[in-house]
C-alpha cells in the first residue's frame, strides 16, 4: 500500500495536481487514525489553498484531527539541521553561522538541496509523526533533490556534513521506510516525463517508487459517438461529443499505464480545498 | 530598432507553451518576420512545431514563412554570458568550477536570467518585427520579470560581502579571510573546504557585477516595455496563481495586456445545462446527455465566474481560447486555435 510507510514524496509534472493529491494522501491517512505531517518542500501556496488555510509556516499547525501542515523554511531548517546532527556546532554560536550559511544555503548549489531534502526525513526520524507526507519539487527539479546527498558528498570530502548525507541517503533508499508518488495527467508529456522520470528513479536506486497515479481521467460515456452525432445540434449533442473526444483521447496516453491507478476529473471544484476532499474520497475507495 | 515583444507568463500545465506557438504562428508572415522562443526545458515547442533538433539558434519554421523557433538552453546561454562579461582567464575559471554548472541547470533564477539574456540579444540584432517570448515554468509568475535584478544580486556577492566584510573584495582576501574563526568554525562543521570553494567561484562571479548589473536594467526595460500576456485555465490552483500575480505586479512597472482563458467552454453551456433536454428520444440516452451537460455546463459557469471575478478585479481583457480535445500539434491547428481573436488589438500595447 503506497502509504504503509513512514515517508511519502508526492511529485509529478507541474499542473497534474501534485498538490491536490498530496494534500488528499495525508488527509486519507488521517482519517485512518494516523498522526501525520504535510510539508511542502519548495512552494507551500498549492498546499496551502489544499488544506483550506491561508499560509503556512515553518511550525506546523492543525488542519484536521491528526492532520498537521507546514512549509519548509530553510533557514529554519538550516538551523536544525546543525543543531541536531552536527555536534560540532555546539561550540559555536549557531544564530552566527547560522546567519553565514543561510546565505550559501541559497547561493551554494547542492546545499540548499540537502536542506530541503533533509527536512521531511528529520521529521520521520524525530518520531513525532506516524507518517510524513512532502509536496515535493515538481518532476523537473526532482532529481537535483534526491541526488542531493551524492552531490554534497562528492563535494565534500569528510566531516560531519558527508556522514548525514550519507544517513539521509540510506534514509530515503529504505523501501520500508520511504516512498515516491508520482501523479501524471492522461496527456502525452506528463505521462512521457513521469516515465523517464520513472527509468532514471529506477536506475539509481534514489527511493522506491511507491505508485503512479493517473489524474483527472474522464469516465466514458455509455452512449456511442454515432448515437451523439446524430443528435440535432444542441449543446448536449456538443457536450456529449467534446466529453467523447476528450475520453478518447486520454484512452489513447492511458493504454500506455495500465497498471497505474485512476483518479477521476472532478465536476464544479469552486475551491482546491474542496478539490483535496473529494480526491481523498477517491484515494480511500483506490486504496 | 522595432521589435515588438510578447512575453507570454502563467501556472505550469496551463498550455502557455502551446499558445506561445499558436500566437507566433498567426502573427508570422513574410512581412511580419516572427520569433518563437521557449525556454522550458521539455522539447514542447519542437513537438509542437514538428521540428526537430530545435538548439539555442532561430531556426526557420519550414511550414510557416516568416516564422523562427529558438529553444533556451541555460547552460550554454550561461556559457556565453560569462564569456562575454568576464575577463578570459577568469571565464575559464568559471567554466571548470563545478559550481558553475550547478548554478546554471538548476538556481531558478539563473535559467530566468539566461532566458532574459538571449531575449535582449535577440531583440538588439533588430532581425525580428515580433519576438514571442515563453516563459520558464516557475513557482511565482514573477520570476522571469524579477531575475535579472535577483541574479546580479547574486553575483554581486552577498555571501562574499558578508563573509569578508568587504564591499569589493580582491582575490587576496580569500587568503585573509581564511583565517576568520567564523569560517574556520564553518569547514569544521561542513568538514571540508565547501565555503572556501564557494568563495573562490563567487569571487570569480563578483567581477562580472558591473557588466551584469547594466545588464540587468537593459533587460528590466524590454521587459517593462514588451506586452505580457498571462495564460490560464478556470481551474482553481492556477486561477489562485494569476491572483498572486496580480497582487506582486505593484513590485514591477508591469501591466498585463490580457489574461488567455485557455480551455474554455461555450458560456451557452451554462444555460442550456438548466433546461431540459428534449431532442434525444433515448431515455437511457437522454438521462446520461443530460447529466453529462450538467457536469460541462457547471464548468462552464465556473468558468464565467472565474473570468468575471478576473476582469472586474483587474480591468485587463480576457481572452477565450476553447477547449480542443487533442492539442494542436501542426501550424494549421496551432493557428486555428486563435481563430476569431483580434490578435492586432490584443497585441496593440
Amino acid at each position: 500500500m503506497m502509504l504503509d510507510r513512514r515517508l511519502v514524496l508526492v511529485s509529478g509534472k507541474g499542473g497534474v495536481g501534485k498538490s491536490a493529491v498530496a494534500a488528499a494522501l495525508a488527509i486519507v491517512a488521517a482519517r485512518h487514525g494516523r498522526r501525520v505531517l504535510a510539508i511542502a518542500m519548495t512552494e507551500a501556496l498549492g498546499l496551502a489553498s489544499h488544506l483550506g488555510v491561508e499560509a503556512l509556516g515553518a511550525e506546523p499547525i492543525q488542519v484536521h484531527p491528526g492532520l498537521f501542515c507546514s512549509v519548509i523554511d530553510r533557514a529554519n531548517a538550516l538551523d536544525q539541521y546543525l543543531k541536531l546532527q552536527v555536534r560540532a556546532a555546539r561550540s559555536i554560536p549557531t544564530t552566527q553561522l547560522t546567519k553565514a550559511l543561510n546565505v550559501l544555503v541559497e547561493t551554494a548549489p547542492g546545499v540548499r538541496e540537502i536542506v530541503t531534502m533533509g527536512k521531511p526525513i528529520f521529521e520521520v526520524w524525530e518520531g513525532t509523526w506516524d507518517l510524513v507526507i512532502a509536496d515535493a519539487p515538481p518532476l523537473g527539479q526532482l532529481q537535483s533533490y534526491l541526488t542531493a546527498p551524492q552531490t554534497i558528498t562528492g563535494l565534500v570530502p569528510t566531516g560531519a556534513v558527508r556522514e548525514q548525507a550519507a544517513s539521509l541517503q540510506s534514509t530515503l533508499s529504505d523501501p520500508a521506510v520511504s516512498g515516491l508518488v508520482l501523479v501524471t495527467t492522461a496527456e502525452e508529456l506528463p505521462i512521457v516525463e513521469t516515465r523517464q522520470a520513472i527509468a532514471q528513479i529506477d536506475k539509481e536506486r534514489q527511493i522506491l517508487i511507491a505508485g503512479v497515479l493517473a489524474n483527472r481521467v474522464f469516465e466514458p460515456l455509455r452512449t456511442p459517438r454515432a448515437t451523439i452525432e446524430q443528435l440535432d445540434p444542441s449543446a448536449a449533442r456538443d457536450a456529449g461529443l467534446l466529453h467523447t473526444d476528450l475520453t478518447e483521447r486520454q484512452r489513447v496516453w492511458l493504454d500506455t499505464v495500465p497498471d497505474d491507478p485512476q483518479l477521476p476529473y472532478l465536476f464544479d471544484m469552486r475551491t482546491p480545498a474542496e478539490v483535496a476532499e473529494r480526491l481523498a474520497d477517491e484515494c480511500e475507495a483506490l486504496l | 530598432m522595432n521589435t515588438n515583444v510578447v512575453v507570454v507568463t502563467g501556472a505550469g500545465g496551463v498550455g502557455k507553451t502551446t499558445l506561445s506557438a499558436a500566437l507566433a504562428i498567426a502573427v508570422a508572415s513574410p512581412t511580419i518576420r516572427t520569433l518563437v522562443m521557449t525556454v522550458d526545458p521539455a522539447k514542447r515547442l519542437a513537438d509542437a512545431l514538428d521540428l526537430t533538433g530545435l538548439g539555442g539558434d532561430p531556426v526557420p519554421v519550414v511550414e510557416a514563412p516568416g516564422l523562427w523557433a529558438a529553444m533556451l538552453d541555460a547552460t550554454s546561454s550561461w556559457e556565453a554570458i560569462v564569456r562575454r562579461y568576464s575577463e578570459p582567464e577568469v571565464a575559464d575559471r568559471l567554466l571548470v568550477n563545478p559550481y558553475f554548472r550547478a548554478l546554471a541547470d538548476r538556481f531558478p533564477a539563473a535559467q530566468s536570467f539566461a532566458a532574459a539574456e538571449t531575449m535582449s540579444i535577440f531583440i538588439e540584432s533588430g532581425s525580428w518585427d515580433l519576438i514571442v517570448v515563453d516563459t520558464p515554468p516557475s513557482a511565482g509568475g514573477l520570476d522571469f520579470y524579477l531575475a535579472p535584478e535577483k541574479t546580479a544580486d547574486l553575483v554581486g556577492g552577498k555571501l562574499l560581502h558578508w563573509l569578508t566584510g568587504a564591499q569589493l573584495p580582491g582575490r587576496r582576501f580569500l587568503y585573509r579571510f581564511t583565517g576568520k574563526p567564523l569560517l574556520k568554525a564553518a569547514d569544521v562543521v561542513l568538514g571540508g573546504p565547501l565555503l572556501e570553494d564557494v568563495a573562490e567561484f563567487l569571487l570569480d562571479l563578483r567581477t562580472m557585477y558591473d557588466a551584469l548589473t547594466a545588464r540587468s536594467h537593459t533587460m528590466q526595460r524590454y521587459l517593462q516595455a514588451a506586452t505580457t500576456l498571462v495564460v490560464t485555465t478556470a481551474d482553481p490552483a492556477p486561477v489562485a496563481e494569476v491572483v498572486r500575480f496580480f497582487e506582486e505586479l505593484t513590485e514591477i512597472e508591469v501591466r498585463p495586456a490580457a489574461i488567455m482563458l485557455n480551455r474554455s467552454l461555450p458560456h451557452a453551456w451554462a444555460d442550456a445545462a438548466l433546461a431540459p433536454i428534449a431532442n434525444v428520444p433515448d431515455p437511457a440516452v437522454r438521462a446520461e446527455l443530460t447529466r453529462n451537460l450538467i457536469n460541462w455546463g457547471g464548468e462552464a459557469r465556473r468558468q464565467s465566474a472565474a473570468m468575471a471575478g478576473l476582469a472586474d478585479r483587474y480591468g485587463v481583457p480576457l481572452v477565450a481560447v476553447p477547449w480542443v480535445p487533442v492539442p494542436p500539434t501542426d501550424p494549421e491547428s496551432l493557428e486555428a486555435l486563435l481563430a476569431g481573436i483580434d490578435l492586432d488589438e490584443l497585441l496593440a500595447k
